[in-house]
């Protein structure tokens, strides 16, 4: 394995000053070797965002690498002390680094998982992109419109396998609604209602303050805005605040709409109008929705769906012992079809279908669907095969659209009018000026 | 009444002329009044229902921002926020204009750092070609420049754009990689400053574990 190099040319130029001569930093040459690993190859990894999340990817990676698929070469994180933690489950021969763009210098990695706040998502995925690194990269995609197609874009440029984390997808029983769904059980679906219990509230506030000695708070705000740093504002409670987690609809939303706009063969399409009604935290930092009712409606074909916090939550089926047990209830959704309706509850890790689909036998000459064969598998064959993953960054970013333009609706008060064509809310001109955000110098896509 | 009712008798009586100062007056000094309130669902109540109010609340929010009761500060900041986006609805360049002619003076040196970073963030919402000058006017305080670089960066149009290419002509060095930033973002050709976005920067002092690392097992007794 090459050596990681710890302070790289590009890296002296730019903090010796250097840089203001030089036209261009970024050399093509830090791209990664043409061409596919192949069927048998081992894929060299890093994780990049160790805490929550990420230690269960680094952890999952383990799993693959005690089977020779994967061999994970680099962990990194902004902060020491979820560094040090991830150094020890990781093992010998693996690098930790704070910065991550010294993992995509490497020519030895081939892939990397980014599970790091939802705000840095894009950013380092396309850089990963333009390095030539494939991607994991944790749910949603994005916070912003103009977001996504940067992801998009340089996916697609680079030709790079990205696969996003709503492993919802990829659970067994979503396969089984997804045929179910498919083949017309319960007749043309015309509706899907989400439901999902409220976002908490932050009952004891606190003032800003310094950030704790271990954590770059710079490096963690990335390319958002500066604000200082405050204990509500950081590790999983991110989660709550608009500009960083969007709330529960960019988190779980990202989960069970990705169901529904795959079950719907509605992938590559998008809402006309989005209408959002939310209450707010009535005090503390946290400024996502409490309660929250969306509505999407699409056209050709016209079905609506609707995301809703907390909705009309359906009580969990009763499951025999040594059926899958279903572990997370408050959440999932509803679908109306012309002869009847479906129930799944969760929509990610665990995603379970009401018994009536799982009981259902295909007739002679039902349509088949894809069944994949786990979500990290997927992402591995769509790395050496060039196949679509089963959550390609198209679909993903059509997902965490939905999910922006919920919150959009909500920040502004009103309903918007949208070409999806176009990406543009139309008549809107403040509203479109919402679909991206400048970002913080250096850390931009 | 709510202060929402207030909103919308202001705009009304606003229409008719003669009573309009006062239904504004009446309205901004019950929002504001509420704003303060102790009760955290009054003050709530009071800044989601904020847009309608308009510009005539938007100075005395400002003054609401700097108080020193946390709550207080954040609700007059986010009935601000109301304004700002409610004035931005389609069909309301009237009252964009009159919220965005409050906003520019609190940009000025005498306000409060977090105010000035606020309003910068919300002219690059609302802000047209009137704001260009004020914003870049920001550009040289250091503790606030990165804000209005990109509160430039995100207002359309050549006034902006000129901005940029003049700040670029001025910056100090340690500030001429932001602004080529912003630069290329708008479609502009930056030579000879080159993108830094890829440059790795920051070292950890973490060390990778070597099997050394391992804690000897502890052999239970008894």
């Amino acid at each position: 394995m090459k050596q990681p190099i710890q302070l790289s040319r590009r890296a002296f130029l730019a903090t010796a000053g250097g840089a203001i001569s030089v036209p261009y930093l970024i050399p093509g040459g830090v791209r990664a070797a043409e061409g596919k690993p192949g069927a048998n190859e081992r894929l060299t990894i890093a994780v990049i965002g160790v805490g929550g999340m990420g230690g269960h990817h680094l952890r999952d990676l383990k799993r693959f690498q005690r089977s020779g698929e994967v061999h994970v070469a680099a962990v990194c994180d902004v902060d020491e002390e979820r560094l040090a933690s991830a150094v020890k489950t990781a093992g010998a021969g693996v690098d930790p680094y704070r910065d991550y763009r010294y993992i995509l210098e490497r020519d030895d990695i081939d892939a990397v998982v980014i599970a790091t706040p939802d705000h840095w998502h894009a950013v380092q995925t396309v850089h990963a992109c333009e390095c030539g690194k494939h991607v994991y990269v944790e749910k949603p995609a994005c916070c912003t419109i103009e977001e996504g197609q940067a992801m998009i874009a340089a996916a697609q440029s680079n030709k790079m396998s990205v696969q996003v984390g709503s492993q919802g997808r990829s659970q067994h029983e979503a396969y089984l609604a997804h045929r179910y769904l498919a083949n017309g059980a319960i007749g043309k679906v015309h509706t899907v209602t989400c439901f999902h219990y409220p976002s908490p509230t932050d009952d004891n506030p606190v003032p800003d303050s310094d950030p704790p000695a271990e954590l770059d708070w710079d490096l963690w705000l990335g390319p958002l805005r500066w604000r200082p740093y405050n204990k509500r504002y950081c590790h999983g409670v991110f989660r709550w605040l608009m500009e960083s987690g969007g709330g529960q609809i960019r988190d779980r939303g990202a989960h069970v709409m990705s169901c529904a706009m795959y079950w719907m063969n509605a992938d590559g399409t998008a809402p006309v109008t989005i209408e959002t009604t939310g209450t707010s935290p009535t005090k503390g930092l946290w400024d996502s929705c409490v309660n929250m009712n969306v509505t999407y409606t699409f056209k050709n074909p016209d079905w609506t769906l609707t995301w809703n916090q907390p909705g009309e939550p359906v009580p969990q089926e009763e499951r025999t012992e040594g059926e899958p047990q279903i572990s997370r209830p408050g959440y999932g959704a509803v679908y109306h079809g012309d002869n009847g309706t479906f129930v799944h509850w969760g929509g990610d890790g665990g995603t379970w279908a009401e018994r009536k689909c799982r009981e259902w036998t295909p007739p002679a000459g039902a349509i088949e669907v894809y069944e994949s064969p786990g979500h990290k598998e997927d992402w591995f064959n769509g790395i050496k095969t060039g196949a679509k993953t089963i959550m390609n960054i198209e679909a993903a970013v059509g997902v965490a659209d939905l999910c922006n333009l919920g919150n959009l609706s909500y920040i502004l008060g009103r309903k918007l009018n949208w070409d999806g064509a176009q990406r543009r809310v139309i008549g809107d001109e403040a509203a479109n000026r919402m679909l991206g955000r400048p970002q913080r110098h250096p850390y931009h896509s | 009444m709510s202060v929402s009712d207030l909103g919308r008798t202001a705009v009304a009586v606003a229409a008719t002329g003669a009573t309009a100062g006062a239904a504004e007056n009446k309205a901004v000094d019950e929002l504001i009044a509420h704003v303060r309130d102790e009760s955290d669902t009054v003050r709530t109540d009071a800044w989601r229902n904020a847009g309608e109010v308009g510009a005539p609340a938007v100075t005395p929010l400002a003054a609401v921002m700097a108080n020193e009761a946390l709550e207080v500060a954040r609700a007059a900041k986010r009935a601000l926020w109301q304004i700002v986006r409610h004035s931005g609805r389609p069909g309301a360049d009237v009252e964009r204009k009159a919220v965005i002619a409050e906003l520019i003076p609190l940009l000025a040196d005498e306000q409060p750092g977090p105010v000035r970073r606020e309003v910068l963030w919300m002219l690059s919402e609302i802000g047209g070609g009137e704001s260009v000058e004020p914003i870049a006017s920001v550009l040289s305080n250091k503790e606030l420049r990165e804000d209005a670089r990109m509160a430039l960066e995100r207002i359309p149009g050549e006034a902006s754009l000129d901005a940029l290419e003049a700040a670029l002509e001025a910056a100090p060095d340690d500030f001429k990689l932001n602004l080529a930033q912003s630069l290329r973002q708008r479609g502009v050709e930056v030579p000879g400053l080159p993108c830094v976005k890829l440059a790795p920067t920051k070292q950890t002092k973490v060390t990778p574990w070597t099997p050394a690392d391992a804690q000897p097992e502890t052999t239970a007794k008894g």
